[in-house]
């Protein structure tokens, strides 16, 4: 190591290379790609601001800028993946900035697919942008040797420094800099393996509560969203509600009222393409106010097309239906012999679950701003996946003006996120956009209204699942679970049967069935249960109809709470106490102890997870980074422990009640079972016996993420999504109604206020383990662990999502009965 | 042309009366801190100060008001951006996406001018209108009591 002449032949694309540029008399380090630099030397020499580096630019000032491809939507994602680096590379806190690149096909070369999505951004990124920060240290520990005539072994690096151990003597960054140029090649894989990383105990920045860098400007207004950009020349866009949610078709658009409203520039019928904005008409105005009232002012006609009578109750029988022909179901679990294990059961209990939709609902509606110039479209949006925008709108442009895509140049410039939960990766809007700024010759900014959102939700899909037990000796020696709903990757082209393979599953019974682990995942427990089965059917007229799509932990949301519900329903039927047996299940035996480490694993999820996706490109296309402990090491001991600690907190077992009060468990290792983050909680919920309304008065959660970065902010994750489940189990119902969604504004869709927060009681568990997502897990345990909590307090057990205290009357008569 | 006053500026716009304020205030005055989250009245994103009152913005039309109205935005609450709830923001670190704090910082705001020292009740009754999605709820309310006892101290 140490050769700084190293010619850059040979290099693979992996290597990494730490070279300082000099630029105007200044020395810039970066830390990049080889091939990258090489081609933009040239460049370089006349442009002080270049910053050819992928993971961040060090310039002579001291000032280090991280460069954040992650969205930031409420996570503080980038102050996250900054401590990391920083942390590695020994550089000041104070000095340390962030910026976001462009998306566009250059960048996305260098930076891969810029997407946010499954709490996924410090599981994925961690050991690589660690790696990259200590391979910045070395090289300027050695270049700072030099300039101090020491030997680098005899180096240290400390906030921005090199420091001689035996003299004392130092340099800072900057300094080195300006007076060395650094070419330090680190080639893969040797060097990489041989990056020592920091110990636990090493850690400076890694597990502080900094402050993050994004908040002091989201108090006093200064944050900028994709809602609040501004281009010169710009008109506004607001839809007319279409007929149904998908696919109705404009059959005639009368503009005559719309005309006489002043400012008023066009109805613009988008062009359908790529099953995207089916039925959309925009109305574009000067300001957006009339663009609004000239949107209710256009007299659309539709043909309504195929889901104009559907309604929500419909669907759920349809589902019902399905299950009954296994023909087409797809096993997706599928451990022992699970008929064998029912057969032999002393007992057994079979309960069927359903849940409604609901929606995201973010505070900042869908909206995007296009613009057009100089041949060039530019696209200004708060998004989770820039790289996701700039595909799509090349595709939709490359098809409507038939064009090739790679003489279309789409630019997407990322602003903060107003709140995404799975709901800002979709790109109707953006497209809509493009069309009406080629009809109207001006840039165009489209605001949804928060009616025209609601009317375009991508919904969580209702489902419906059967669910079977063996009790043996108090024991559950067999499972089994049935789950009809529509599978949202289809309207990603996840499955063979939509002409892609990309993340797509194949069925574990031998039939070579598609499966959407999206839709299926947290069916997938880590309870020992020797014969187990989970097989699922997509109701694919459901993933069209409603758009469904993820939502803060996509399926974990509802599978989360049916096994949870129905295990405590199989450990009263078993005698037990629903603590003892769930503790006596999470022994972290067989599969469910965890995989040692990251590895590549041909046929496996991990496959999907780390190779395709998150390590995307220029990482995916050879065969793995090298291995990094697994998130699953410990396994289901690791679930048990959390589940103790929140009992324990809880007082289960050992507290005297008020009435109609029950303390109720839930337990998930969302986000997937290659990615897991341990979580227990439980709540406690007071009933009204005469309403059947109730109030959950406290959560009590534990969760173990692995290494915390920043415990600050996983305690506000921990407490806005556990907020989310309370939501979600309470009040939140999205239903579907000739096609439409009926839920038009927070009058009749209503996330949780303040009055009905709980107390929330919250323990991280920071382990030494590789870190895992915190953004989402939480959220998937309340529904369960209330509904858990309204069966202890009165007896009413209710087999459906959300609990309206009118089911929870019913429930008790039956009880009763 | 109507002339408005906000944060103690003069504005011109040629938005016709029956324009709700809030997008008077967004579009054409480019405030953006004041926030659309419903149009409806229901998520309190689109609060700001009218004559010291905490307001809905887009439930009034520009007609309503007028060169005498003292209108108060996000970008008016202090000059230095240090108003206490804004410092007690920063320092229990309430907003995650953040695009409902502005709304939550005006209705606080208006909270504390009124009573300086609510109780836990009281401030769960005055904020109950503004919804967050990302649910920081919990840290708003231990902020609004830092931000009473910093104003205190002042
Ligand atoms: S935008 Fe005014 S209350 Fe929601
Ligand atoms: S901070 Fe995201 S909506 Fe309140």
């Amino acid at each position: 190591m140490g050769d700084m002449k190293t010619p850059r032949q040979g290099m693979t694309r992996r290597d990494f290379l730490v070279r300082s540029t000099v630029v105007a008399g200044s020395g810039f380090l970066s830390i990049g790609l080889p091939g990258l630099i090489a081609a933009k030397d040239a460049q370089a020499a006349g442009t002080p601001a270049f910053t050819p580096s992928i993971w961040f630019t060090m310039t002579p000032d001291g000032k280090t800028t991280m460069h954040i491809v992650k969205a930031e939507m409420g996570q503080h994602i980038g102050t996250g993946l900054a401590q990391v680096i920083a942390d590695e590379l020994e550089v000041k806190w104070a000095d340390v900035r962030l910026d976001t690149p462009l998306e566009s096909v250059a960048n996305f070369a260098v930076y891969g697919l810029a997407y946010t999505v499954n709490s996924g951004s410090i599981t994925t990124e961690f050991d690589r942008i660690a790696r990259a920060g200590a391979a910045g240290r070395i090289a300027l520990i050695e270049a700072g040797a030099k300039v101090l005539g020491a030997d680098a072994g005899d180096c240290i690096a400390k906030e921005s420094r090199v420091i001689v151990k035996s003299t004392g003597k130092s340099v800072t960054y900057g300094e080195i800099l300006q007076k060395v140029t650094i070419d330090r090649k680190f080639a893969y894989p040797n060097d990489f393996k041989g990056i020592a990383l920091k110990s636990r105990d090493q850690y400076s920045l890694i597990g502080k509560s900094v402050a993050s860098l994004d908040i002091p400007a989201k108090t006093n207004g200064k944050a900028k969203y994709g809602i609040d950009v501004f281009l010169p020349n710009m008109a506004y866009g607001a839809l007319v509600i279409p007929r149904t949610r998908y696919s109705s078709k404009v059959v005639s658009i009368d503009d005559s009222e719309a005309k006489k409203i002043p400012g008023f520039i066009k109805a613009v019928k988008i062009e359908e393409a790529l099953g995207k904005c089916t039925g959309w008409v925009v109305a574009v105005a000067d300001k957006y106010p009339t663009a609004m009232k000239a949107a209710k002012a256009l007299k659309v006609k539709y043909d309504a097309g195929p889901y104009a009578a559907l309604d929500t109750p419909t669907l759920l029988a349809q589902y019902k239906d399905l299950a009954k022909n296994e023909k087409e179901s797809a096993a997706w679990v599928l451990e022992g012999d699970v008929d064998k294990g029912l057969s032999e059961a002393e007992k057994t209990l079979e309960m069927e679950y359903t849940t409604d939709m609901i929606c995201h609902a973010t505070m900042e509606p869908l909206n995007c701003t296009v613009q057009m110039t100089n041949g060039e479209w530019h696209v200004h949006i708060g998004t989770q996946s820039t790289s996701f925008a700039r595909m799509t709108l090349t595709g939709y442009l490359a098809t409507v003006l038939k064009k090739k895509p790679e003489d279309l140049k789409v630019f997407v410039h990322q602003y903060l996120v107003g709140g995404g939960f799975g709901g800002k990766q979709d790109y109707d809007d953006i497209l809509a956009a493009a069309w009406c700024v080629k009809e109207v010759g001006r840039p165009v900014k489209l605001i949804h209204t928060r009616e025209s959102n609601f009317a375009t939700s991508f919904a969580r899909t209702p489902t419906y699942h059967k669910l079977k037990a063996g009790i043996r000796d108090g024991k559950l020696v067999a499972m089994n679970q049935d789950i009809v709903c529509g599978w949202m990757g289809a309207r990603f082209g996840v499955g063979k049967k939509y002409g892609s393979d990309w993340l797509q599953l194949d069925s574990v019974d031998g039939r070579n069935q598609d499966i959407d682990q999206w839709s299926i995942g947290g069916s997938d427990h880590w309870y020992e249960v020797k014969n187990h089965r989970v097989r699922a059917w997509n109701h694919e007229t459901t993933t069209w109809a409603v758009q469904a799509s993820a939502l803060r932990t996509v399926s974990n949301s509802y599978n989360i709470f049916v096994v949870e519900s129905f295990m405590d329903e199989v450990a009263h039927a078993a005698g037990r106490d629903p603590l003892e047996f769930r503790l006596a299940m999470l022994n972290g035996k067989g599969g469910n102890r965890g995989i040692p480490n990251s590895g590549y694993a041909p046929g496996t999820p991990s496959d999907y997870y780390m190779d395709r996706l998150w390590i995307s490109l220029p990482w995916a296309s050879e065969n793995s980074w090298p291995n990094y402990e697994s998130a699953t090491v410990g396994g289901a001991l690791r679930l048990a422990n959390c589940l103790r600690v929140a009992a324990g907190k809880a007082g289960w077992g050992t507290r005297r009640l008020p009435p109609n009060t029950g303390l109720g468990i839930a337990v998930t290792a969302a986000e997937e079972r290659q990615s897991p983050t341990w979580v227990a909680g439980i709540a406690e919920v007071t009933v009204d016996p005469a309403t059947g309304s109730y109030s959950i008065n406290k959560l009590t959660i534990a969760m173990d993420p692995g290494i915390v970065v920043n415990p600050k902010n996983v305690d506000a994750q921990i407490r806005g999504s556990a907020l989310w489940g309370a939501s979600q189990i309470m009040s939140e119902r999205l239903t579907l109604k000739n096609g439409g969604f009926e839920q038009s504004n927070y009058h009749q869709y209503q996330p949780i206020r303040l009055a009905q927060v709980p107390e929330i009681d919250v323990t991280i568990i920071a382990s030494d383990h590789h870190p895992s997502g915190v953004g989402e897990p939480a959220s998937t345990i309340v529904a369960p662990a209330v509904a858990n909590a309204i069966f202890n307090a009165v007896g009413a057990r209710v087999r459906h999502m959300p609990i309206s205290p009118d089911a929870v009357l019913e429930a008790m008569k039956k009880a009763k009965a | 042309m109507p002339q408005l006053s906000i944060n103690g500026q003069s504005y011109f716009t040629d938005s016709p009366p029956d324009s709700p304020l809030l997008w008077v205030i967004r579009e054409d005055l480019r405030l953006t801190g004041t926030k659309f989250g419903c149009g409806g009245g229901y998520c309190g994103s689109c609060t700001v100060h009218i004559n010291g009152q905490p307001v809905r913005s887009c439930q009034v039309k520009l007609g309503d008001v007028d060169s005498n109205t003292v209108i108060t935005t996000i970008e008016g609450l202090d000059p230095s951006d240090a108003h206490p709830v804004q410092r007690a923001w920063i320092e229990h670190e309430v907003p995650q996406c953040g695009y409902c704090q502005s709304g939550q910082i005006m209705q606080a705001a208006a909270l504390l001018a009124a009573n300086p020292n609510p109780t836990t009740a009281e401030i769960v009754q005055h904020m109950n209108g503004n919804l967050c999605r990302c649910a920081t709820y919990s840290r708003m309310v231990t902020a609004i009591h830092r931000a009473a006892q910093l104003a205190r101290e002042a």
